[in-house]
């Protein structure tokens, strides 16, 4: 019994895991719709203003299961892959990629004191000092 | 009063702040381990040892840094160094970015020369899946890097569904070629104007791009192709040639003041972790005794997670053409203008190869490859060409 316990457990563990949605969030201030696609021309160098003409600053996370959750659900690349497309425009002199911070609780401080960031953190992260513009 | 002014010196070094601007170093580099074998023992391309295993022919390091001078300058310097030029460091790009609006930016400086699709990272290993770019159409020019200034724009399209990229480029290059039996010889690309436009969906992409330069080369022509042609000239006056024959058929034959162009297109597709990719280039001397170069290589690719296999095959050509001798009417001088084409169109090739990439680490990449094939030269021949290496980006 105690066996299918552990069992059980693990699974929820997994689904819970797999459900774990992240969360694209902007500052309480922006009123642009955005969707998934001017999350990854955001995210990816392509677009440098929000809708409303305003400019755009991403903030990345260098690790965790929110930025996989991301990169996933919303970019479509693996780390390998995102790094790689960077490459081309970093040693070509066409970009730079976003700036990255370690946690999700520095993501929320940056993106609620300036209204230009846009950043992403798991579903438990939020506070009402942001907006959240999507989750994935 | 020295001693005053190196006081005033040193506290003027004190007080400059640390940064005056963000800087950004990036560099990527590879070590490969890489043997090449030919049936004829010749080496089969540049910078192989023929028969041995050789760690430097294409290993390779380089670090850039980017300043960051806000209100949209950036400078940015990238030094390079490879194996095959003994590690010897050079500035490979040094160049400054100014962005005129969000998707204009120009630079100036010593710049790379986007001569074909994949030119600007072809030595960035980790930015593509291959050991290294197919040779038929990724040769090493001397040319790679340029001094001039590019715009760089970039342009969406039906409501951002696709991307149009361009580049525009003026600039100028001067160096030296490696001529067989004569060694380096001075050539000057003068007046460069460069055209690159890519197009792109979600998981398309189709791209093309040209460029055009008046050819600086009366050192290649005096030390190669003049040289060459002497004997027939001989033969041409004694068998009655004219001297206005001989002056006409020797302009025909040369390149300096000549225009070079070179011209690419071609198509990509990253759909579903296929990838398929196609290039096709042709480049020469207009009006000259150099043939039209025509390459091209396909390759078809299976991402499965970490992994990605892909084959490709090659071919380097430059078949006859005679327009040159237009207007060339003595026979003796038209076979040897005929021969001497032949006897430099010593390229061709054609070859195919397999790839394994193994991402096994966020930053860095394993790459084994085999690839085989057939070069016309008779002291290479079928060759083969064996790899394993990382490429790693920092």
């Amino acid at each position: 019994m105690r066996y299918v316990n552990s069992i059980i457990l693990l699974a929820l563990s997994l689904i819970a895991l797999n459900v774990q949605a992240v969360t694209v969030i902007v500052h309480p201030s922006n009123a642009n719709a955005l969707d998934k696609k001017s999350f990854q021309k955001i995210f990816l160098g392509k677009s440098k203003k929000f809708p409303d003409g305003s400019q755009v600053v991403p903030i990345d996370l260098t690790g965790g299961d929110a930025r996989s959750k991301f990169l996933d659900s919303v970019i479509g690349k693996s780390e390998s892959q995102l790094k790689a497309y960077w490459s081309k425009l970093i040693f070509t002199g066409k970009g730079q990629a976003p700036r990255s911070v370690d946690t999700e609780a520095e993501v929320v401080k940056l993106v609620s004191q300036n209204p230009n960031l846009i950043g992403y953190i798991s579903d438990g992260a939020v506070d009402d000092t942001v907006k959240v513009a999507a989750k994935f | 009063m020295k001693k005053l002014q190196l006081c005033t010196i040193g506290l003027s070094l004190l007080y400059i702040p640390q940064s005056f601007a963000d800087i950004t170093f990036n560099g990527f580099a590879s070590i490969r381990a890489t043997q090449a074998n030919s049936d004829g023992g010749g080496v089969p391309f540049g910078s192989f040892d023929e028969g041995e295993i050789s760690f430097k022919g294409e290993s390779l390091f380089a670090l850039q840094a980017s300043a960051d001078l806000t209100e949209g300058l950036t400078a940015t310097i990238q030094l390079y160094a490879d194996g095959s030029n003994d590690f010897d460091v050079e500035a490979r790009w040094a160049y400054i970015s100014y962005e005129l609006a969000d998707n204009h930016s120009i630079s100036a400086g010593r710049l790379v020369n986007p001569t074909f699709h994949q030119s600007e990272y072809q030595k960035v290993g980790y930015a593509h899946n291959f050991s290294r770019l197919p040779i038929a159409v990724y040769q090493d020019f001397p040319f790679s890097t340029v001094e001039g200034i590019a715009l760089n724009s970039q342009f969406e399209l039906v409501d951002g569904d696709y991307s149009l990229e361009t580049k525009l480029l003026y600039g100028s290059w001067n160096g030296d070629i490696y001529l067989d039996g004569v060694g380096n010889v001075d050539l000057g690309l003068k007046d460069i104007l460069s055209v690159n436009a890519t197009l792109s969906g979600d998981w398309w992409k189709i791209f093309s791009g040209a460029f055009i330069t008046e050819m600086k080369a009366d050192s290649v022509d005096a030390n190669s192709y003049i040289p060459a042609i002497q004997p027939g000239i001989q033969a041409a006056l004694s068998l009655g040639a004219t001297q206005s024959d001989v002056t006409n058929f020797t302009n025909a034959v040369a390149w300096d003041k000549k225009d070079g162009l070179y011209w690419f297109a071609g198509f990509g597709v990253d759909y579903e972790d296929w990838l398929i990719d196609f290039e096709y280039t042709n480049y020469g001397v207009q009006d000259s005794v150099d043939a039209p170069n025509e390459n091209w290589y396909l390759a078809v690719g299976r991402r499965f997670d970490s992994y990605v296999v892909t084959i490709h095959t090659e071919e380097s050509k430059q078949p006859d053409d005679y327009g040159f001798l237009n207007g060339i009417n003595h026979p003796v001088l038209q076979a040897t203008g005929k021969g001497l084409q032949g006897a430099i169109s010593t390229s061709e090739f054609e070859g195919y190869g397999i790839s394994l990439r193994y991402d096994f680490h966020p930053s860095a990449a394993l790459k084994v490859d085999y690839s085989a094939g057939e070069h016309q030269l008779t002291n290479i021949g079928d060759y083969q060409i064996m790899s394993i290496g990382v490429d790693l980006v920092f």
